[in-house]
Protein backbone atom coordinates (compact mmCIF):
# COMPACT_ATOMS: atom_id res chain seq x y z
CA UNK A 1 0.00 0.00 0.00
CA UNK A 2 1.00 3.65 -0.43
CA UNK A 3 1.49 5.79 2.65
CA UNK A 4 2.42 9.42 3.17
CA UNK A 5 4.01 10.45 6.44
CA UNK A 6 4.03 14.23 7.01
CA UNK A 7 6.63 15.22 9.59
CA UNK A 8 9.89 13.29 9.87
CA UNK A 9 10.70 13.82 13.53
CA UNK A 10 11.23 10.93 15.94
CA UNK A 11 7.69 9.62 15.58
CA UNK A 12 7.61 10.14 11.81
CA UNK A 13 10.98 8.50 11.15
CA UNK A 14 10.05 5.50 13.29
CA UNK A 15 6.67 5.17 11.58
CA UNK A 16 8.25 5.39 8.10
CA UNK A 17 10.61 2.56 8.96
CA UNK A 18 7.82 0.37 10.40
CA UNK A 19 5.70 0.81 7.28
CA UNK A 20 8.68 0.22 5.00
CA UNK A 21 9.62 -3.00 6.87
CA UNK A 22 6.10 -4.30 6.26
CA UNK A 23 6.65 -3.86 2.55
CA UNK A 24 4.70 -0.65 1.89
CA UNK A 25 5.56 2.29 -0.35
CA UNK A 26 6.35 5.23 1.93
CA UNK A 27 6.86 8.93 1.20
CA UNK A 28 8.31 10.96 4.08
CA UNK A 29 7.54 14.70 3.88
CA UNK A 30 9.28 17.35 5.95
CA UNK A 31 9.92 21.06 5.54
CA UNK A 32 13.49 20.60 6.76
CA UNK A 33 15.65 18.18 4.80
CA UNK A 34 17.95 17.62 7.80
CA UNK A 35 14.99 15.75 9.34
CA UNK A 36 15.53 12.86 6.90
CA UNK A 37 18.81 12.09 8.70
CA UNK A 38 16.63 10.55 11.41
CA UNK A 39 15.41 7.83 9.03
CA UNK A 40 16.82 4.36 9.58
CA UNK A 41 19.83 3.68 7.31
CA UNK A 42 17.96 0.72 5.76
CA UNK A 43 14.89 2.81 4.89
CA UNK A 44 14.21 2.69 1.14
CA UNK A 45 11.30 5.02 0.69
CA UNK A 46 10.95 8.42 -0.93
CA UNK A 47 11.76 11.67 0.87
CA UNK A 48 10.18 14.96 -0.15
CA UNK A 49 11.26 18.34 1.17
CA UNK A 50 8.36 20.78 1.42
CA UNK A 51 5.52 22.16 3.47
CA UNK A 52 2.72 19.67 4.12
CA UNK A 53 0.09 22.36 3.51
CA UNK A 54 1.22 23.10 -0.03
CA UNK A 55 -0.95 21.64 -2.75
CA UNK A 56 2.04 20.89 -4.96
CA UNK A 57 3.86 19.04 -2.18
CA UNK A 58 0.88 16.80 -1.40
CA UNK A 59 0.40 16.06 -5.08
CA UNK A 60 4.08 15.23 -5.60
CA UNK A 61 3.87 12.94 -2.58
CA UNK A 62 1.22 11.03 -4.55
CA UNK A 63 -1.81 11.90 -2.46
CA UNK A 64 -4.22 10.84 -5.21
CA UNK A 65 -2.97 7.26 -4.95
CA UNK A 66 -2.37 7.19 -1.19
CA UNK A 67 -4.05 4.50 0.90
CA UNK A 68 -3.23 6.32 4.09
CA UNK A 69 -1.71 9.53 5.44
CA UNK A 70 -0.23 10.19 8.86
CA UNK A 71 0.30 13.80 9.98
CA UNK A 72 2.84 13.50 12.79
CA UNK A 73 4.61 16.88 13.03
CA UNK A 74 4.99 18.64 16.38
CA UNK A 75 2.30 21.17 15.44
CA UNK A 76 -1.23 20.08 16.36
CA UNK A 77 -2.90 22.55 14.03
CA UNK A 78 -0.70 21.54 11.11
CA UNK A 79 -1.47 17.86 11.76
CA UNK A 80 -5.20 18.56 11.97
CA UNK A 81 -5.25 20.70 8.83
CA UNK A 82 -3.15 18.33 6.68
CA UNK A 83 -5.19 15.31 7.82
CA UNK A 84 -8.51 17.11 7.25
CA UNK A 85 -7.42 18.23 3.77
CA UNK A 86 -6.32 14.68 2.91
CA UNK A 87 -9.69 13.33 3.95
CA UNK A 88 -12.04 16.03 2.62
CA UNK A 89 -10.23 17.16 -0.54
CA UNK A 90 -8.41 13.97 -1.61
CA UNK A 91 -10.64 11.28 -0.05
CA UNK A 92 -7.64 9.45 1.38
CA UNK A 93 -9.27 6.38 2.97
CA UNK A 94 -7.27 6.28 6.18
CA UNK A 95 -5.96 9.36 7.93
CA UNK A 96 -4.35 9.74 11.35
CA UNK A 97 -3.23 12.94 13.10
CA UNK A 98 -0.75 12.98 15.94
CA UNK A 99 -1.68 14.95 19.04
CA UNK A 100 1.45 16.66 20.34
CA UNK A 101 0.24 19.01 23.07
CA UNK A 102 -2.43 17.28 25.21
CA UNK A 103 -4.09 20.71 25.75
CA UNK A 104 -4.79 20.90 22.02
CA UNK A 105 -6.34 17.44 21.70
CA UNK A 106 -9.83 19.06 21.43
CA UNK A 107 -8.66 20.81 18.23
CA UNK A 108 -7.98 17.48 16.52
CA UNK A 109 -11.16 15.97 17.94
CA UNK A 110 -13.23 18.85 16.56
CA UNK A 111 -12.16 17.77 13.08
CA UNK A 112 -13.37 14.24 13.90
CA UNK A 113 -9.93 12.78 13.13
CA UNK A 114 -8.36 9.59 14.40
CA UNK A 115 -5.59 10.67 16.72
CA UNK A 116 -2.76 9.30 18.78
CA UNK A 117 -1.28 11.41 21.56
CA UNK A 118 2.17 10.05 22.22
CA UNK A 119 2.75 12.39 25.17
CA UNK A 120 -0.47 11.54 26.97
CA UNK A 121 -0.29 7.85 26.06
CA UNK A 122 3.32 7.49 27.18
CA UNK A 123 2.69 9.25 30.48
CA UNK A 124 -0.29 7.01 31.21
CA UNK A 125 1.66 3.84 30.38
CA UNK A 126 4.48 4.83 32.74
CA UNK A 127 1.97 5.72 35.45
CA UNK A 128 0.35 2.27 35.19
CA UNK A 129 3.66 0.46 35.45
CA UNK A 130 4.67 2.57 38.44
CA UNK A 131 1.40 1.98 40.25
CA UNK A 132 0.84 -1.73 39.65
CA UNK A 133 3.63 -3.78 38.13
CA UNK A 134 1.74 -7.11 38.58
CA UNK A 135 -0.87 -6.57 35.86
CA UNK A 136 -0.06 -6.59 32.19
CA UNK A 137 -1.76 -4.39 29.62
CA UNK A 138 -2.43 -6.39 26.44
CA UNK A 139 -4.46 -3.99 24.35
CA UNK A 140 -5.11 -0.28 24.41
CA UNK A 141 -8.23 1.18 22.77
CA UNK A 142 -8.61 4.75 21.61
CA UNK A 143 -6.15 6.94 23.46
CA UNK A 144 -5.84 4.46 26.32
CA UNK A 145 -9.10 5.34 28.08
CA UNK A 146 -10.13 1.66 27.89
CA UNK A 147 -7.57 -1.12 27.93
CA UNK A 148 -7.50 -4.90 28.17
CA UNK A 149 -5.42 -6.19 31.06
CA UNK A 150 -4.28 -9.67 31.96
CA UNK A 151 -4.25 -10.63 35.67
CA UNK A 152 -3.45 -13.87 37.43
CA UNK A 153 -5.95 -15.37 39.88
CA UNK A 154 -4.26 -15.82 43.29
CA UNK A 155 -4.78 -18.77 45.72
CA UNK A 156 -7.13 -16.68 47.82
CA UNK A 157 -9.77 -16.71 45.07
CA UNK A 158 -9.46 -20.42 44.17
CA UNK A 159 -12.94 -22.00 44.07
CA UNK A 160 -14.87 -18.71 43.99
CA UNK A 161 -16.97 -17.75 40.97
CA UNK A 162 -16.06 -15.06 38.47
CA UNK A 163 -19.30 -13.26 39.42
CA UNK A 164 -18.24 -13.02 43.06
CA UNK A 165 -14.99 -11.39 42.00
CA UNK A 166 -16.26 -8.91 39.40
CA UNK A 167 -19.87 -8.07 40.21
CA UNK A 168 -19.11 -5.47 42.91
CA UNK A 169 -16.70 -3.69 40.56
CA UNK A 170 -17.55 -0.92 38.16
CA UNK A 171 -15.70 -0.16 34.90
CA UNK A 172 -14.26 -3.68 34.67
CA UNK A 173 -15.66 -6.42 32.39
CA UNK A 174 -14.37 -9.97 31.73
CA UNK A 175 -13.13 -10.70 28.20
CA UNK A 176 -11.49 -14.15 28.41
CA UNK A 177 -10.43 -16.74 30.97
CA UNK A 178 -7.39 -18.89 30.14
CA UNK A 179 -6.55 -22.11 31.90
CA UNK A 180 -3.77 -24.52 30.94
CA UNK A 181 -3.31 -22.90 27.57
CA UNK A 182 -7.00 -22.84 26.59
CA UNK A 183 -9.22 -19.81 26.70
CA UNK A 184 -12.95 -19.63 27.34
CA UNK A 185 -15.56 -16.92 27.01
CA UNK A 186 -16.16 -16.05 30.64
CA UNK A 187 -19.50 -16.41 32.43
CA UNK A 188 -20.20 -15.18 35.92
CA UNK A 189 -20.97 -18.72 37.21
CA UNK A 190 -17.53 -20.08 36.26
CA UNK A 191 -15.40 -21.25 39.19
CA UNK A 192 -11.95 -19.75 39.28
CA UNK A 193 -8.77 -21.71 39.90
CA UNK A 194 -5.51 -20.34 41.20
CA UNK A 195 -3.17 -19.33 38.36
CA UNK A 196 -6.01 -18.88 35.86
CA UNK A 197 -5.25 -15.90 33.62
CA UNK A 198 -8.18 -13.49 33.43
CA UNK A 199 -8.42 -10.83 30.72
CA UNK A 200 -10.60 -7.85 31.56
CA UNK A 201 -11.62 -4.78 29.62
CA UNK A 202 -11.30 -1.88 31.99
CA UNK A 203 -10.57 1.76 32.63
CA UNK A 204 -7.48 2.74 34.60
CA UNK A 205 -9.66 3.18 37.72
CA UNK A 206 -11.39 -0.17 37.10
CA UNK A 207 -8.16 -2.17 36.97
CA UNK A 208 -7.07 -0.49 40.20
CA UNK A 209 -10.17 -1.72 42.02
CA UNK A 210 -9.71 -5.23 40.58
CA UNK A 211 -6.08 -5.58 41.66
CA UNK A 212 -7.00 -4.25 45.11
CA UNK A 213 -9.77 -6.86 45.35
CA UNK A 214 -7.53 -9.70 44.16
CA UNK A 215 -4.96 -8.92 46.83
CA UNK A 216 -7.62 -9.12 49.58
CA UNK A 217 -8.84 -12.45 50.90
CA UNK A 218 -12.13 -13.51 49.33
CA UNK A 219 -15.14 -13.48 51.67
CA UNK A 220 -15.80 -17.03 52.87
CA UNK B 1 -21.23 44.29 16.59
CA UNK B 2 -18.97 41.92 18.56
CA UNK B 3 -15.71 40.75 17.05
CA UNK B 4 -13.15 38.26 18.33
CA UNK B 5 -9.64 38.58 16.95
CA UNK B 6 -7.44 35.51 17.30
CA UNK B 7 -3.78 36.43 17.16
CA UNK B 8 -2.37 39.75 18.14
CA UNK B 9 0.55 40.61 15.92
CA UNK B 10 0.60 44.00 14.20
CA UNK B 11 -2.35 43.00 12.03
CA UNK B 12 -4.46 41.94 15.00
CA UNK B 13 -3.61 45.04 17.03
CA UNK B 14 -4.26 47.38 14.10
CA UNK B 15 -7.59 45.71 13.38
CA UNK B 16 -8.62 45.90 17.04
CA UNK B 17 -7.84 49.62 17.16
CA UNK B 18 -9.71 50.29 13.94
CA UNK B 19 -12.81 48.46 15.19
CA UNK B 20 -12.67 50.05 18.64
CA UNK B 21 -12.68 53.49 17.01
CA UNK B 22 -15.90 52.52 15.26
CA UNK B 23 -17.46 51.44 18.57
CA UNK B 24 -17.32 47.69 17.90
CA UNK B 25 -17.04 45.39 20.88
CA UNK B 26 -13.64 43.75 20.47
CA UNK B 27 -11.67 40.98 22.16
CA UNK B 28 -8.19 39.95 21.08
CA UNK B 29 -6.51 36.66 22.06
CA UNK B 30 -2.74 36.30 22.26
CA UNK B 31 -0.34 34.19 24.30
CA UNK B 32 3.12 35.14 23.06
CA UNK B 33 4.89 36.89 25.94
CA UNK B 34 6.96 39.07 23.65
CA UNK B 35 3.81 40.47 22.00
CA UNK B 36 1.71 41.02 25.09
CA UNK B 37 3.88 43.93 26.23
CA UNK B 38 3.38 45.64 22.89
CA UNK B 39 -0.35 44.92 22.89
CA UNK B 40 -0.83 46.43 26.34
CA UNK B 41 0.73 49.65 25.03
CA UNK B 42 -1.56 49.71 21.99
CA UNK B 43 -4.90 48.54 23.39
CA UNK B 44 -7.09 48.89 26.50
CA UNK B 45 -6.43 46.07 28.98
CA UNK B 46 -10.00 44.71 28.90
CA UNK B 47 -9.66 44.00 25.17
CA UNK B 48 -6.73 41.61 25.60
CA UNK B 49 -7.31 37.99 26.56
CA UNK B 50 -4.21 35.91 27.32
CA UNK B 51 -4.29 32.36 26.00
CA UNK B 52 -3.56 30.10 23.06
CA UNK B 53 -5.72 31.49 20.23
CA UNK B 54 -6.58 28.01 18.87
CA UNK B 55 -7.49 26.35 22.18
CA UNK B 56 -11.30 25.85 22.20
CA UNK B 57 -11.53 26.50 25.94
CA UNK B 58 -9.68 29.81 25.47
CA UNK B 59 -11.94 30.82 22.57
CA UNK B 60 -14.97 30.06 24.70
CA UNK B 61 -13.66 31.93 27.73
CA UNK B 62 -12.89 34.93 25.51
CA UNK B 63 -16.56 35.03 24.48
CA UNK B 64 -16.60 33.38 21.04
CA UNK B 65 -20.26 32.39 21.49
CA UNK B 66 -21.35 36.04 21.54
CA UNK B 67 -19.50 37.29 18.48
CA UNK B 68 -20.79 38.19 15.04
CA UNK B 69 -17.42 37.66 13.43
CA UNK B 70 -14.20 35.82 14.21
CA UNK B 71 -10.96 37.03 12.62
CA UNK B 72 -8.09 34.50 12.58
CA UNK B 73 -5.00 36.61 11.97
CA UNK B 74 -2.08 34.71 13.54
CA UNK B 75 1.13 34.36 11.57
CA UNK B 76 0.53 30.60 11.22
CA UNK B 77 -1.73 29.43 8.39
CA UNK B 78 -2.71 26.07 9.85
CA UNK B 79 -3.64 27.80 13.11
CA UNK B 80 -5.82 30.29 11.24
CA UNK B 81 -7.57 27.47 9.38
CA UNK B 82 -8.17 25.51 12.58
CA UNK B 83 -9.54 28.61 14.35
CA UNK B 84 -12.14 29.19 11.61
CA UNK B 85 -13.14 25.52 11.57
CA UNK B 86 -13.52 25.38 15.36
CA UNK B 87 -15.39 28.68 15.43
CA UNK B 88 -18.06 27.37 13.06
CA UNK B 89 -18.31 23.75 14.20
CA UNK B 90 -18.07 24.20 17.97
CA UNK B 91 -19.40 27.72 18.48
CA UNK B 92 -21.67 28.57 15.51
CA UNK B 93 -19.83 31.79 14.69
CA UNK B 94 -21.79 33.51 11.87
CA UNK B 95 -18.77 34.80 9.95
CA UNK B 96 -15.13 33.74 9.82
CA UNK B 97 -12.33 35.77 8.29
CA UNK B 98 -8.80 34.42 7.97
CA UNK B 99 -5.42 35.87 7.13
CA UNK B 100 -3.34 33.94 4.61
CA UNK B 101 0.36 34.29 5.38
CA UNK B 102 1.87 32.14 2.65
CA UNK B 103 0.14 32.52 -0.75
CA UNK B 104 0.93 28.83 -1.44
CA UNK B 105 -1.52 27.90 1.29
CA UNK B 106 -4.37 30.05 -0.07
CA UNK B 107 -5.98 27.03 -1.77
CA UNK B 108 -7.12 25.71 1.63
CA UNK B 109 -8.89 28.90 2.77
CA UNK B 110 -12.41 28.05 1.63
CA UNK B 111 -15.50 26.05 2.60
CA UNK B 112 -13.34 22.98 3.35
CA UNK B 113 -12.17 24.77 6.47
CA UNK B 114 -15.32 26.89 6.89
CA UNK B 115 -13.48 30.12 6.01
CA UNK B 116 -16.00 32.72 4.79
CA UNK B 117 -13.45 35.32 3.76
CA UNK B 118 -9.73 34.82 3.15
CA UNK B 119 -7.39 37.79 3.02
CA UNK B 120 -4.07 37.12 1.43
CA UNK B 121 -1.89 40.10 2.27
CA UNK B 122 0.86 39.26 -0.21
CA UNK B 123 -1.75 38.89 -2.94
CA UNK B 124 -3.66 42.07 -2.04
CA UNK B 125 -0.41 44.00 -1.97
CA UNK B 126 0.81 42.56 -5.28
CA UNK B 127 -2.49 43.46 -6.95
CA UNK B 128 -2.34 47.00 -5.62
CA UNK B 129 1.17 47.42 -6.99
CA UNK B 130 0.18 45.94 -10.32
CA UNK B 131 -2.84 48.25 -10.45
CA UNK B 132 -0.66 51.24 -9.73
CA UNK B 133 1.69 50.29 -12.54
CA UNK B 134 -0.84 49.34 -15.16
CA UNK B 135 -3.19 52.23 -14.51
CA UNK B 136 -0.46 54.86 -14.59
CA UNK B 137 -1.69 58.19 -13.28
CA UNK B 138 -5.21 57.01 -12.72
CA UNK B 139 -6.33 57.76 -9.20
CA UNK B 140 -9.19 55.94 -7.53
CA UNK B 141 -11.31 58.49 -5.67
CA UNK B 142 -13.53 55.86 -4.05
CA UNK B 143 -14.84 52.37 -4.66
CA UNK B 144 -18.50 51.41 -4.90
CA UNK B 145 -20.20 48.01 -4.58
CA UNK B 146 -17.35 46.23 -2.77
CA UNK B 147 -14.77 47.55 -5.16
CA UNK B 148 -16.44 46.25 -8.33
CA UNK B 149 -16.92 49.85 -9.50
CA UNK B 150 -14.75 52.87 -8.86
CA UNK B 151 -14.89 56.59 -9.32
CA UNK B 152 -11.57 57.50 -10.89
CA UNK B 153 -9.67 60.57 -11.92
CA UNK B 154 -6.98 60.72 -14.57
CA UNK B 155 -4.98 63.28 -16.47
CA UNK B 156 -4.77 62.95 -20.25
CA UNK B 157 -1.09 62.77 -21.23
CA UNK B 158 0.26 64.14 -24.50
CA UNK B 159 0.26 61.47 -27.19
CA UNK B 160 -2.52 59.35 -25.63
CA UNK B 161 -4.70 57.34 -28.02
CA UNK B 162 -7.91 58.95 -26.77
CA UNK B 163 -7.00 62.47 -27.91
CA UNK B 164 -9.24 63.67 -30.70
CA UNK B 165 -11.73 60.78 -30.57
CA UNK B 166 -15.34 61.63 -29.75
CA UNK B 167 -16.46 60.00 -26.51
CA UNK B 168 -19.26 58.09 -28.23
CA UNK B 169 -16.68 56.40 -30.46
CA UNK B 170 -14.47 55.25 -27.61
CA UNK B 171 -16.33 51.93 -27.16
CA UNK B 172 -16.56 52.33 -23.39
CA UNK B 173 -20.37 52.22 -23.12
CA UNK B 174 -21.02 49.17 -20.90
CA UNK B 175 -18.16 49.56 -18.51
CA UNK B 176 -17.31 53.20 -18.12
CA UNK B 177 -18.98 56.59 -18.14
CA UNK B 178 -16.91 59.76 -18.34
CA UNK B 179 -18.77 62.04 -15.94
CA UNK B 180 -16.71 65.22 -16.11
CA UNK B 181 -13.90 66.87 -18.05
CA UNK B 182 -11.84 69.52 -16.29
CA UNK B 183 -10.01 71.78 -18.75
CA UNK B 184 -7.98 74.79 -17.57
CA UNK B 185 -9.65 74.53 -14.16
CA UNK B 186 -13.18 74.62 -15.57
CA UNK B 187 -15.40 71.56 -15.28
CA UNK B 188 -17.74 70.64 -18.12
CA UNK B 189 -20.25 67.80 -18.37
CA UNK B 190 -19.27 65.89 -21.50
CA UNK B 191 -21.56 64.88 -24.36
CA UNK B 192 -21.13 62.09 -26.87
CA UNK B 193 -19.42 64.41 -29.33
CA UNK B 194 -16.96 65.85 -26.78
CA UNK B 195 -13.28 65.16 -27.38
CA UNK B 196 -10.29 65.15 -25.05
CA UNK B 197 -7.14 67.28 -25.21
CA UNK B 198 -3.75 66.71 -23.63
CA UNK B 199 -3.62 67.99 -20.02
CA UNK B 200 -7.40 67.56 -19.53
CA UNK B 201 -8.43 65.84 -16.31
CA UNK B 202 -11.35 63.49 -16.43
CA UNK B 203 -13.56 61.93 -13.78
CA UNK B 204 -15.19 58.60 -14.66
CA UNK B 205 -17.31 55.87 -13.11
CA UNK B 206 -15.98 52.49 -14.23
CA UNK B 207 -15.94 48.77 -13.60
CA UNK B 208 -12.53 47.10 -13.31
CA UNK B 209 -12.76 46.21 -17.00
CA UNK B 210 -13.81 49.73 -17.90
CA UNK B 211 -10.96 51.23 -15.90
CA UNK B 212 -8.54 49.01 -17.80
CA UNK B 213 -9.97 50.11 -21.18
CA UNK B 214 -9.88 53.74 -20.18
CA UNK B 215 -6.34 53.39 -18.94
CA UNK B 216 -5.28 51.93 -22.31
CA UNK B 217 -6.84 54.90 -24.10
CA UNK B 218 -5.15 57.37 -21.76
CA UNK B 219 -1.78 55.63 -21.52
CA UNK B 220 1.50 57.32 -22.32
CA UNK B 221 2.66 56.26 -25.76
CA UNK B 222 4.94 53.21 -25.57
CA UNK B 223 8.51 53.33 -26.86
CA UNK B 224 10.77 50.32 -27.31
CA UNK B 225 12.83 49.77 -24.14
CA UNK B 226 16.59 49.90 -24.56
CA UNK B 227 19.36 48.91 -22.24
CA UNK B 228 21.97 51.44 -21.22
CA UNK B 229 21.96 55.17 -21.69
CA UNK B 230 19.34 57.03 -23.63
CA UNK B 231 20.68 57.95 -27.06
CA UNK B 232 21.34 61.64 -27.56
Amino acid sequence: MNFIVVGCGRVGAELCYHLFKRGHQVVAVDINKEAFNRLHPDFRGRTLEGEGLAEGVLERAGIHEADGLAAVTNSDTLNAVVAHAARIIYNVPNVVARNYDPNLRPVIEAFGLQTVGSTYWGAQRVEELLMSPSQRMVYSAGNGEVEVYEVQIPEAWDGHTLGELLEPLKQCYPVALSRAGHSLLPESTMRLQARDMLDVSSTFEGIGTLTARLSQKAEA
Amino acid sequence: MNVLISGGGRTGARLANLLLNQNYKVRLIENRRELLGYLHQELPTEVIYEGNPVDPSVLEAAGVREVHALAAVTSNDSTNLAICYLGKTLFDVPRTIARVNNPNNAWLFNENFLVDVALNSADVFAHLIQEEMSLGDMMTIFKIRRGNYSVIEEKVPAGAKAIGIQLKDMDLAEHCVIAAIIRDGVMTLPRGDSTLKAEDEIIAVASAEGAQKLSDLLAYPVYPMRNGKKKE
